[in-house]
Formats: structure tokens, C-alpha cells, sequence
């Protein structure tokens, strides 16, 4: 029966591990969205690696261990299987060593199966524990990393590293167990306890100080409590080690600097999210991205966690096979666990039971550790989850483990030793499932309720990825004329900016320089977040894991007109802002000086350091002095109060537009204001006194109802009577010219500026304009010429 | 369409992990069932227990179940009106496919011919206990537990 079941479980085992495989297989092809693609095959060396040792490992335990549980195998298998197919997908180099730790693992179980019972390990406990102190002083001297920095838990020779620290707890485990049962069935006295008790301090001492290994400490003292309080189930035992780990994380706390950083990324992480808790949310927003269904093996990008193999494999588990698979490899932790206590509660002798549940509790209280460390559940320790993680020492440890419960269970019709009291084991196993417990409601928390919110962060990397593969909205002038579009193919796509001289305007989206101007504002247009219908939304992002592809939107920029604005201002300070001045809709938006947006990657930093800043849009975030230019606007109101004059015309106010503005200025006299702000109030005086809503983004395509107009962002404001406004305009007309146009000055410290304002007259019968120039100089001809030409080839078409 | 046929796959390969977990339950469930069927089947034999009173009346209970506990309490499944009775002096259950006698901490001890039980002691047909000053003989009948429900039996005599 028990063969038939551990057979039959294999199997299945088998077959996830086959369709795991043939995903990463396919997904470079999933990635480009087409048959011809780079497919992944590595991996299948694994697979079959995998399947060669596990079917052998089978036929011995069946055959030597006939009653063995058969459950423990298999669920051990499909997890280190999992683990070892999820490291090859990351980093092949690493799957390879892997997968030789795997093989020598299973070879040292296969021979394990061979032994007659494992009572020899009682025999030998003084030549076990000091084997393994020994090999802990060992570390302590030639101890290194096998990146070559870092903490120093490894005992290297040449390309072969074995981490003291895994074996010993499994020893640690052994001796506990049989000097236990020695001492037991007398009555166990304190002093009894003392001798193990030193030898464990000493242990956790060192790892603390010497090797600063906290996570290992803190698994050590744990283990070490619950196997005395299985042994003699006396409750103050718990209370005493909890008073010691709290005097070991205060100490540790004060006088480790990485336990301190540890320990404050973990209660406050939001604070410092690219320094000390650069992991953890990086981990959070990779179990986000995951949510309830996962990208898919080979699919996500767990690879932007740092460690993804070995400390947050969890996470890239969690990403690439979402919360349904963390629920299954939870439950198969469980599952271990179960039946490691149920080994431990039919052993036949103390000495079994103390081990068995001693091992039992390794895998539990490590696995909780570290799920619990990557979930933000509890701090981050660097310590691996069984059988999954990267890491020789860990995986070999892992199934020697196994080994002695394999042992210890395969007694069939031997009575159980007697229990004299069961609570400690009822409680342990309480303590372990409740701990995996919390780790399944926090990794929902985690991919379901905050996911949404973590993966807008700006620190979602992601994103970036997405932008390659997906691709972006176009931008479009009035004519349908392409401003901004993508060049690349699938896997490659860049942002490509046809009109270079309206980059401060238009922006830009970069992976290093982050996102300016249009491309900012209507980023969720552009990556087809709004506009989509939710079916295609959830749609693509079940597929591929992405937004569908991006929607173009047209702005209300005339091409012709702007290039006019940009010639004439071109290697000058300043900018030109042709408006609407009924509708609000921005003809010319031109800045200067401007930028190559195309070659950003390359001059960015020096950009961003230009004493000229031209990568501020000047229109609508530049803020000058008013001056002179004020003039008309005082007459229109019959009134010299320059803060009547700011309040009526709105100059208090940040325009609502779909772009990054000036903020809206205090309510001091000396204001400064926009080109923006100044070119709205012109409006006003061109048409019938109200300040139009303005607007740059008219409409955006859907795929669903077509062109779609974009609603202004504000209303239009009744500033004045528009007789007022005609009035006032009329002592501004240009002899022989059909607008008019007033040209002011302003100064400020050492710099002059030169303001010029003017629109259509009161009586014109097509569309009413309004115009305004900035010049950071003293040059009326120039401000006279630029303004007064792009009127006129506004006015005439 | 590539994607589709990842999605499937990606299904599958759910479907395959909770197979494992779900076959998982459906042994262990499984080998439940079997056992307690086992448990179930045992044929256990009834116990008759016939109890002399100082008064020389004398008391005669039959039992199905497991479990029988003797003592002064009118809740005890035999209760015994004597003053040299604790109130749950005794217990005889069933297991280990035989019959046991163990003294439930008694002031007075139960003895078994003139040795105080101690520790739980095998009965076998026809053995005599006495717990204060109340003698009692057991008798056993197998009888299959399927077929008659559990019955508490009372003759006076």
C-alpha cells in the first residue's frame, strides 16, 4: 500500500515538474508574443537529473524501508525539484551546482536507506557534536564566501564550499536526542540540563559575535528550547529561552550593525526603500506582481530580488506560480511536518521520538523563518527554506533529515513509547502550523489586498521590462502628425521622438531618468491602463503578465505653427504659448532651450546638471516676474490693486492641465507667474473676458469606440465683463493690423526679461487667439517679431 | 496563442500540485476509514459483573461497552452504596484485546485475593475483586457489538 501511495505521488510530482519545465520552455516565446523565439531547453538536464535519482531513491526506500511514510519522500522531492527548476530558470550556472548537490543528496539517502536502523547515531553522539564543533572552529579561522565577500559562514576548498552551520544543526539535533534519552528515565534534574545548555550557548555566542549570523542563532535557540521542552515538558523552559532571545535580539540589536538594519527594514521599510529595504520591497512587489494566478514559471522577473535563488526563492516562487502555488508548497511544508510529528509520536523509543520531532521542527521553525522573513511577517534572516533554497550544505542537510524520519517511521507493529505527556507535542505542532499559517494570510495580504498599490511604486522595475516588450502610445499634433512613437521590435521597443524641439513639453520615459512632461501625464493612457476595456485589461494580463498595448492620444499642438515658434526662438532663452482663447486648446507650446530626448542615455546626467535647464518646460513651469506686461490687464479691470489684478485673472491658481505646471504661488505681490498662467488671462482679453479651461490632450484612441475626446481638466472662469475686456483691448490695436499686443519688461536681481502678449481683436469673426512670448533678455524686437509672425500665421492659415 | 497555450499549461501545472495534495488527503482519508473499519470490527466480549453488598443482597450488571467505572458516585456505571467505597474507586476497561482492572486512587485500595492492585491488572473469567467491603465476580461473554446495541442489563436477586 505504502508503495503504491509514495509511487503514485511521484508520479504526480513528476508531472508538475514536467509541465513547470515545458512553461520555461516556452516562454521566451510567451515573452515575444510569437512562435519564433530562442526556446529554453537547459533545464530539461534537470528535470531527467531529477527524475533518475528520485525513481532509484524510490526503489530503495520502498524495498529497504517497506513501511516507511509515503508521504514524506515525495512531498521532499516535488519541493527540491521545484526549488531546483526555479534556480535554473534564474541563473543556469547555479542550477548546475544545484542539481550535483541534488545527486549527491540523493545518493547519500539511497546508501542511508541501506542502514539497519540509525541507533548508532546514539552510540557515536560525543564524536558527532564534536565532529561538528570542529568543523564550526574550522569556520571560524578559514572561514570564507564563495562570492568572496560578505559573511564568512564557508569552508571552501577550491570550487566545493560546505556551510558548517547546516550540518551542525542536524548534529545538534542527534546529540540532544540521546543525551536526553539517556538521562530521562531518571529523573531529570536542572543540572542535567546544564552541560547542553553551555555548549549550545557557546554555539549561538559565536555565530552571533564571531560570524554575526543571527537568523542561524535564532534557528539554534529555538531548536534547541522546543527539544527540551518535548523532553521534559516544563513550561518555564519557554519562558526562559523567550527572556533569552529577547536579551540576544537587544543585544544583537545594539551592537550588530547588520541584526540593527535588519531589524528597522523590517518595522519600517517604507522609509528607505533603495537603501537598507531595498530587498524586502523588492520582494513584496514580486509577490504583488505574482497576485492570485502568478506570471507563470519563466514568466515573471523574480530576478530583480537580490538572492532570488537562495534567501527569497519564496518570493520568485511566489511571483512566477502566484498565490496558488505558495498555498500548495505551504501545504507540502505542512504536510513534511505532519508527518514528521506523526513519525515522532509512533517512534519506538525516546530517542527516535526526541529526533524525530527535533528534525521536524528544523524544517518547521527554518521554513517559517525564512517565508516569514521574505512576506515582511517577520524580520529578514539569511537562512534557506528546506529542500528549495540554492545551496549544497542546506540540501544535503535537508535529506539526512529525511533519512531519519524515513527511519524512524518505518516501524510498523512496534507499540509506541509510552507518553507521558503529550501537551509539548500538541503545542509544537500548534506552533508550526499556525506560524505557516500566518505566512499563507500574509502572503494573501501581500498578492491580493496591497498588491494593486505596490505595483504602481516607482521602484517596480517591472515597469521598465513591460515598456520593452509593450508597446507604448503614440502621441499625436492635431493633424494626426506622429510626435513621439516607438522604434525596436518586441523585447527591445524605446521611446522615439520624431520632433525633438518639444521635448520639455512632451517629455520623455526613460529606465534611468524616470518620466517628464506628457509622457508623465498621460502615462496610463500611454500604457493603455485607462482607456482599455477591464475584459482586456485582465485579459493580457493573464497571458503575459503586462498591460495591453498602449493608446495613442492627440494633442491639440499644431506641428507647423510650433516649428514656426521653435525656429524663431531657437538658441534663445524663453518661451512662446499660442492658445485657443475660447476653446483653451494649446496650439504652441515651445520652451527653450530644449533637448535630444533620443539621446537622454547618453547626455542625461548633464542635462540634469545644465545651469539652462532644458528639460524644465518653461510655458507652463517657468515662473517670472510680471513687470510692465500687467498694464492692460489693470485697465480691463479699472484698477491699479496688483492683488486684485492676480485674483481676477487667476494668477493665484495652478492652471488644471494634463502636465506638470507651476505650482500655484503664495499670495505675496512681488508674484511670479507662468507663461501659462499669463497666456489664460491674455484669453481673457481676447474673448469676451473668460479664461478658458486650457487642454493639450484633445482625445485618445480606443480600440473599442475609436477617437475618444479627453474632457479640459478645470472650467472656464467669467473673469470679467467682456465689454470690459474689448475696452481695454482697443487702445493696443496695431495700425493697419488686424490684433493686438502689448510688450513689457520686467527685472529681477541681475536678469532682464522681456514679456509679450497680444490676440485677436474684439471683433474677430473666426477663432479667437491669444498669444504669449517669454524672453529671458532684454530683446522687445525679438519678443515683437516672434509674437506678431505666429499670430499672423495663426490668424491666416 | 502561444500565451493560450502557456495558460493552459500554467493550469495544468495547478491542477497537477493540488492532484498532489489533493491525492494526499484522499489516502490519508482513506487509510482513516480503514482504521477506524478496523476498530469498528473487533469483537469484544461483554463483562458481567456480579457484586456481593455487605448486606448479602447481591447486584448483577452486564456491560458492551469499554469502559466500566465502579464507585460510591450514583453516576459511576456501577454504583455501589457502601461507606468503604471512594466515590470513583475502580475502573475495568477493555483493551489491548483484555479485560483490565486498575484502582482509581481508593482510600481503601482494591485488592485482587489479598494483593492491592496497583498497577492495571489482566482479568480473566471467574476472577474475584473486592473494593471495601463489596466482593465482585466477573464473567465475559463475546458477543458481536454490530448486532445488539449497547444494553445495561439489571437483575435483582
Amino acid at each position: 500500500m505504502n508503495k503504491i501511495i509514495q509511487s503514485r505521488l511521484l508520479r504526480i510530482a513528476a508531472t508538475f515538474l514536467l509541465l513547470q519545465a515545458l512553461i520555461v520552455t516556452l516562454s521566451p516565446a510567451v515573452r515575444l508574443r510569437a512562435w519564433d523565439a530562442d526556446y529554453r531547453f537547459s533545464h530539461w538536464i534537470a528535470l531527467a537529473w531529477w527524475g533518475l535519482f528520485v525513481a532509484r531513491a524510490h526503489y530503495d526506500i520502498t524495498r529497504k524501508l517497506p513501511d516507511a511514510d509515503p508521504y514524506l519522500f515525495p512531498a521532499a522531492a516535488l519541493i527540491s525539484g521545484w526549488g531546483l527548476l526555479t534556480i535554473w530558470r534564474l541563473e543556469p550556472g547555479f542550477g548546475i551546482r544545484q542539481m550535483l548537490s541534488f545527486g549527491v543528496s540523493l545518493l547519500i539517502l539511497i546508501v542511508g536507506t541501506r542502514l539497519k536502523d540509525i541507533e548508532f547515531l546514539r552510540r557515536y553522539k560525543y564524536i558527532l557534536l564534536t565532529g561538528g564543533l570542529f568543523l564550526v572552529a574550522l569556520t571560524l579561522i578559514f572561514g570564507t564566501n564563495p562570492s568572496g565577500s560578505g559573511l564568512r559562514l564557508w569552508l571552501g576548498y577550491k570550487d566545493l564550499y560546505l556551510q558548517p552551520s547546516e550540518p551542525l544543526k542536524l548534529l545538534l539535533i542527534t546529540y540532544l536526542a540521546a543525551y536526553l534519552a539517556d538521562k530521562l528515565p531518571a529523573r531529570l534534574r536542572t543540572i542535567h540540563i546544564l552541560y547542553p545548555t553551555v555548549i549550545l550557548s557557546g554555539i549561538v555566542i559565536l555565530l552571533l559575535i564571531v560570524q554575526r549570523d543571527f537568523g542561524t542563532a535564532a534557528i539554534f535557540t529555538t531548536l534547541y528550547t522546543i527539544i527540551i521542552y518535548l523532553a521534559t515538558s516544563r513550561k518555564r523552559i519557554l519562558l526562559i529561552a523567550l527572556l533569552l532571545l529577547a536579551f540576544v535580539s537587544v543585544a544583537g540589536y545594539n551592537f550588530v550593525g547588520i541584526v540593527q538594519a535588519r531589524v528597522n527594514s523590517w518595522v519600517n521599510p517604507w522609509n528607505d526603500p533603495s537603501g537598507s529595504s531595498y530587498q524586502i520591497i523588492q520582494s513584496l512587489i514580486a509577490v504583488a506582481n505574482g497576485g492570485i494566478l502568478g506570471t507563470g514559471p519563466g514568466l515573471g522577473n523574480p530576478q530583480h530580488v537580490p538572492v532570488a535563488i537562495s534567501d527569497f526563492i519564496y518570493t520568485a516562487i511566489a511571483e512566477e506560480t502566484g498565490l496558488i502555488g505558495t498555498l500548495g508548497l505551504l501545504a507540502l511544508i505542512s504536510l513534511i511536518i505532519a508527518r514528521g510529528l506523526r513519525a515522532a509520536l509512533h517512534a519506538p523509543d525516546l530517542f527516535r521520538r526526541i529526533l524525530a520531532a527535533g528534525v521536524t521542527t528544523y524544517f518547521g521553525v527554518q521554513s517559517i523563518l525564512i517565508v516569514g522573513g521574505n512576506l515582511r511577517l517577520l524580520p529578514l534572516t539569511g537562512v534557506t527554506l528546506p529542500f528549495v533554497s540554492y545551496g549544497g550544505s542546506s540540501l544535503l542537510t535537508s535529506f539526512i533529515a529525511l533519512l531519519f524520519l524515513l527511519h524512524i517511521s518505518n516501524h510498523l507493529d512496534v507499540d509506541p513509547a509510552p507518553l507521558p505527556k503529550p501537551q509539548p507535542y500538541l503545542a509544537l505542532g500548534a506552533f508550526l502550523f499556525l506560524g505557516l499559517f500566518a505566512s499563507a494570510l500574509t502572503n494573501g495580504w501581500w498578492s491580493v489586498v496591497r498588491g494593486p498599490d505596490l505595483l504602481t511604486r516607482p521602484d517596480n522595475l517591472r515597469r521598465i521590462v513591460e515598456e520593452s516588450y509593450v508597446p507604448r502610445g503614440l502621441l499625436l499634433d492635431s493633424a494626426n502628425t506622429i510626435i513621439n512613437t516607438n522604434r525596436g521590435d518586441i523585447g527591445s521597443y524605446a521611446r522615439d521622438y520624431k520632433y525633438i524641439d518639444l521635448a520639455p513639453v512632451t517629455g520623455y520615459t526613460d529606465p534611468t531618468y524616470g518620466q517628464a512632461g506628457l509622457e508623465a501625464a498621460l502615462d496610463d493612457y500611454l500604457r493603455g491602463i485607462k482607456g482599455s476595456a477591464t475584459s482586456i485589461l485582465l485579459w493580457n494580463n493573464l497571458l503575459y503578465g503586462t498591460n495591453p498595448p498602449g493608446l495613442d492620444v492627440r494633442l491639440s499642438i499644431d506641428l507647423y505653427l510650433q516649428s514656426r515658434a521653435d525656429e524663431m526662438l531657437a538658441g534663445k532663452s524663453g518661451a512662446a504659448i499660442l492658445l485657443n482663447a475660447q476653446s483653451g486648446e494649446i496650439l504652441v507650446m515651445a520652451s527653450h532651450p530644449t533637448f535630444n530626448p533620443n539621446l537622454l542615455a547618453e547626455s542625461g546626467s548633464n542635462l540634469l546638471a545644465d545651469p539652462d535647464k532644458p528639460l524644465i518646460n518653461r510655458a507652463a513651469q517657468g515662473q517670472y516676474p510680471t513687470g510692465s506686461i500687467m498694464l492692460p490687464f489693470m485697465q480691463a479691470l479699472k484698477d491699479d490693486d496688483p492683488i486684485k489684478v492676480y485674483m481676477t485673472f487667476g494668477f493665484y491658481e495652478a492652471p488644471q492641465i494634463q502636465l506638470p505646471a507651476a505650482p500655484a504661488p503664495g499670495n505675496e505681490s512681488a508674484l511670479r507667474v507662468s507663461p501659462l498662467q499669463v497666456a489664460l488671462a491674455t484669453a481673457a482679453l481676447s474673448a469676451d473676458g473668460t479664461i478658458p479651461a486650457p487642454r493639450i490632450a484633445m482625445a485618445v484612441n480606443t480600440p473599442g469606440a475609436g477617437w475618444i475626446p479627453l474632457p479640459a481638466l478645470g472650467n472656464s472662469i467669467e473673469a470679467i465683463q467682456a465689454s470690459a475686456a474689448g475696452e481695454a483691448v482697443i487702445s493696443y490695436l496695431v495700425e493697419d493690423q488686424s490684433y493686438w499686443r502689448h510688450i513689457g519688461g520686467a527685472r529681477e536681481g541681475g536678469s532682464s526679461f522681456t514679456w509679450f502678449i497680444g490676440g485677436t481683436p474684439p471683433n474677430w469673426q473666426a477663432t479667437p487667439l491669444a498669444i504669449v512670448v517669454i524672453l529671458e533678455e532684454d530683446n522687445a524686437r525679438l519678443a515683437e517679431r516672434i509674437g506678431q509672425e505666429l499670430l499672423i500665421d495663426a490668424m491666416h492659415p | 496563442m502561444i500565451a493560450i497555450a502557456a495558460l493552459i499549461l500554467r493550469f495544468a501545472l495547478a491542477i497537477a500540485l493540488y492532484a498532489f495534495l489533493g491525492w494526499t488527503m484522499l489516502t490519508l482519508w482513506q487509510e482513516l476509514k480503514q482504521h477506524s473499519d478496523f476498530l469498528a470490527s473487533q469483537k469484544k466480549p461483554g463483562i458481567n459483573i456480579l457484586a456481593a453488598l455487605e448486606n448479602g443482597r447481591e447486584v448483577r450488571h452486564l456491560f458492551f461497552q469499554s469502559e466500566v467505572t465502579i464507585g460510591r458516585d450514583p453516576n459511576c456505571d456501577f454504583p455501589i452504596v457502601d461507606e468503604a467505597v471512594s466515590v470513583h474507586h475502580a475502573r475495568v476497561s477493555y483493551h489491548h484485546a483484555q479485560w483490565w482492572l486498575e484502582d482509581l486512587a481508593s482510600t481503601n485500595g482494591t485488592f485482587i485475593g489479598k494483593s492491592r492492585v496497583s498497577v492495571p491488572t489482566v482479568l480473566i473469567p471467574g476472577d474475584q475483586f473486592k473494593c471495601g467491603n463489596t466482593a465482585f465476580t466477573v464473567q465475559m461473554e463475546l458477543i458481536d457489538e454490530k448486532l445488539s446495541p449497547i444494553v445495561k442489563q439489571q437483575t435483582d436477586s
